[in-house]
């Protein structure tokens, strides 16, 4: 039977998979998957919880609540690489040196 | 005040007034201004003063202002006319001269000068005057700027007349302080009485009247200050003239009758023997001199020992009788000296000779050539020596006479001066005899040379003024009584009682013997220099003495210039080992300190700052590298701190 740990291992997983992609990718819209992979990992911990709250869903509730807000970051995001995207010519984040002092 | 405003009108056109009708104008009208606007009204008149407010110093008002008196307007008008002749003998003497324009500014400013101080109402302004005569004089001593001895004679008599200035100045401040007072009105009231010292303590008094004495000294050439008056020669001769006769030395005299009042016994007696120090060493210096205007000047000085010593034996209206007519006789001799010096300086000219033209010993025989010349000084020379029927006759016996009966009252050793006096004439007589026999007499020295006509009598324009001043040199211009002098009518005029009773066989018997006198003096001239029985050899230790002005030059050469270069090498010595040695030790002393001091700051002060700097900097060199704006990086230490953060916490 699957348990809660096997929910929250595969959270986990999806959480480090999406952490490597922030880190190690060249490219700004893959950094931005990762952030989404990262947010989904979230969301499943908060669907995986809500089983002990069976009168509320709460966690279900605040899961839509996260898909929502999660789509509205993408979208400033992907708004964000475009007008970087636009500055730089470039979207691979190590060739934006403008956070350097 | 005219000359002024030919000295200004000058001053604006510069080069364009070359003709000099400027300054002509002015002194014509000046003269006939003084004489008829002036002259007739105020003499024997009541004295005018006419003054307006200057400056106040603490309450005491100063004046600005016109006095007329006899003594005044007497001296304005000779000033006037004997400035007159000069100007028109300048025209002629003086053209052609490059600098003919500065002459005329130069010559309008100094009539204007000493118009200006002969009718001073304030001792404060006559002094104002007085310094100006004493510039425009250095001024035209100077005129002829590019020769060295000319710059040496203004430097000298500028000098010369500034030791006499302060002596001026220290009797105008003792007469203030004591008296409250400059003005000249209220220092001797109408009758001529100086009104503060009838209850005066009289040591100031003395004091005041030696002061004065000193400034009239050096302005009228007295005996230590005489030096610069024979240098003074380097002007032009026209200007030689005006200043001999009527200006600047007349003004030492002038000032000495004005304030004479002021003076008591012990000032008027040091004034005497000054005088008569000066007559006599003057006139001992004039026989040895070769120089045809030396002699003259010299015999300037001499007079105006006389005239030293008419002021101080108390009959100060012979002195200024005396120079009245003096101012006469001895521009005319100026003039006529100018005349031969003018033409020895065409005749050198032509012929290309390396001759002084001033040099005696280069003339002789000029009478053939300078009929007129000859005449007009002849007449002067005669005045000078004091033959009859000439005024310098009545004047010079009238302070001889009056010196001797001087003498009398007093008695003993005060009869010495007139007697030295009296020697003084008979050298006169002499030196001028001298002058006048080698000018004139014997043969001319470059006679083969002459061609006909070469040398002639000046134009018109230089002997109109010589014949006029001769004619004023005979007795009528004084006196209608050719030998009494007590007829003529400037010396009724000033009303000075003397202390000394009449002599009456001295009124005879003085002139008599100055004239037999003056006639054996040149009888021996004649003898001596036409005849050519000349005894004395030249390197007579006396006659070098008197050609070496008595080395009075050599002597402040010695004393004073050398003096004040020893002194000034002292002060040169002190200055460089004591003054600048102390100055070297501070230095040196500041620099090692200032040595010290830098290291100190710069190992220990600077040291710590650069401590803490230089670890600053590393600690953020170190860091830097985290900040290299990569995002990336910046989660992976975000990364890093939260792990380590989490794994803290479980190994807690």
């Amino acid at each position: 039977m699957i348990t809660l740990t096997h929910f929250l291992l595969v959270s986990a997983c999806i959480f480090c998979i999406g952490l490597y992609a922030v880190l190690a990718k060249r490219n700004a819209i893959m950094i931005l998957v990762g952030i989404e992979l990262m947010i989904n990992a979230a969301i499943l911990n908060f669907v995986a919880f809500s089983r002990y709250d069976k009168t509320n869903y709460g966690g279900q509730i605040f899961a839509l609540f996260a898909i929502v807000l999660a789509a509205a970051a993408v979208a400033v995001g992907l708004a964000i690489i475009l007008n970087v995207y636009r500055q730089f010519k470039t979207i691979n984040p190590q060739n934006i040196h403008e956070l350097k002092d | 005040m005219l000359p002024f405003f030919g000295f200004l009108m000058q001053a604006v056109l510069g080069k364009k007034s070359i003709s000099g009708n400027i300054g002509l104008a002015t002194i014509i009208l000046s003269v006939c201004v003084s004489f008829f606007a002036v002259f007739l009204p105020v003499w024997n008149g009541a004295p005018l003063t006419e003054r307006m407010h200057w400056f106040t110093v603490g309450g005491k008002p100063f004046y600005v202002g016109v006095m007329l008196n006899n003594l005044t307007v007497l001296m304005q008008l000779i000033v006037g006319i004997i400035a007159l002749p000069v100007h028109i003998y300048s025209r002629a003497y003086m053209r052609n001269d490059p600098g003919i324009h500065r002459y005329w500014m130069f010559l309008s400013f100094f009539c204007f000068a000493m118009l200006g101080l002969t009718i001073s109402t304030s001792l404060l302004q006559l002094y104002v005057f007085w310094e100006l005569v004493g510039f425009a004089s250095y001024l035209l001593i100077g005129f002829w700027f590019t020769k060295e001895s000319a710059v040496q004679a203004n430097k000298k008599a500028f000098i010369i007349n500034r030791i006499g200035d302060i002596g001026f100045l220290i009797g105008i401040a003792l007469v203030y302080t004591h008296c409250g007072t400059v003005d000249l009105g209220e220092l001797f009231g109408p009758q001529g009485v100086f009104l503060p010292a009838v209850n005066a303590d009289g040591s100031w008094l003395t004091l005041a009247g030696l002061a004065f004495f000193l400034g009239a000294m050096a302005k009228s050439a007295q005996f230590p200050l005489h030096v610069w008056l024979p240098d003074a020669m380097e002007g032009p001769t026209s200007v030689s003239s005006l200043i001999h006769a009527a200006t600047m030395v007349a003004a030492g005299v002038f000032l000495l009758c004005t304030i004479f009042p002021l003076f008591n016994e012990t000032v008027l007696l040091t004034i005497a023997i000054i005088g008569c120090i000066t007559a006599l060493s003057a006139a001992i210096f004039a026989l040895g001199q070769y120089d045809i205007k030396k002699i003259l000047a010299f015999s300037t000085i001499s007079q105006l020992g006389f005239m030293m010593v008419g002021v101080g034996i108390g009959s100060w209206d012979t002195a200024m009788f005396h120079l009245a007519t003096h101012a006469f006789f001895k521009c005319l001799l100026f003039l006529a000296a100018g005349a031969v010096i003018h033409e020895m300086a065409h005749f050198k000219a032509t012929h290309q000779l390396d001759i002084d033209p001033q040099d005696l010993r280069n003339m002789g025989g000029l009478r053939r050539y300078l009929p007129t010349t000859f005449v007009c000084m002849t007449i002067a020379s005669l005045a000078l020596a004091g033959f009859p029927l000439t005024t310098g006759y009545l004047s010079k016996d009238s302070i001889v006479v009056q010196a001797f009966e001087w003498g009398f009252h007093l008695g003993g050793i005060y009869l010495l001066i007139p007697t030295t006096l009296a020697a003084v004439s008979l050298l006169t007589a002499f030196y001028i005899g001298r002058l006048l026999f080698k000018t004139f007499f014997g043969k001319f020295k470059f006679a083969e040379k002459l061609q006909k006509g070469e040398l002639h009598d000046a134009p018109i324009a230089m002997t109109g003024p010589m014949i006029f001043l001769a004619a004023c040199c005979l007795f009528p211009a004084c006196s209608f009584h050719p030998f009494d002098y007590h007829q003529s009518w400037l010396l009724g005029e000033f009303h000075v009682k003397t202390a000394f009773a009449a002599v009456a066989e001295m009124h005879s018997a003085v002139p008599l013997v100055l004239t037999l006198g003056a006639l054996a003096a040149w009888g021996v001239g004649w003898r001596w220099y036409v005849a050519k029985r000349y005894p004395l050899s030249k390197n007579n230790r006396w006659v070098r003495f008197a050609t070496r002005q008595g080395y009075f030059n050599e002597f402040y050469q010695l004393l004073f210039v050398k003096g004040t270069e020893q002194l000034s090498r002292g002060v040169y010595a002190f200055d460089h080992y004591v003054v600048d040695g102390l100055t070297r030790t501070f230095s040196a002393a500041t620099r090692r300190l200032s040595v010290a001091a830098h290291w100190f700051d710069r190992h220990m002060v600077d040291g710590l700052v650069n401590l803490i700097a230089g670890t600053t900097y590393y600690v953020g060199h170190l860091v830097r590298h985290v900040q290299n704006g990569q995002l990336q990086s910046y989660l992976g230490f975000a990364l890093t701190v939260v792990v380590l953060g989490i794994l803290y916490l479980i190994i807690k």
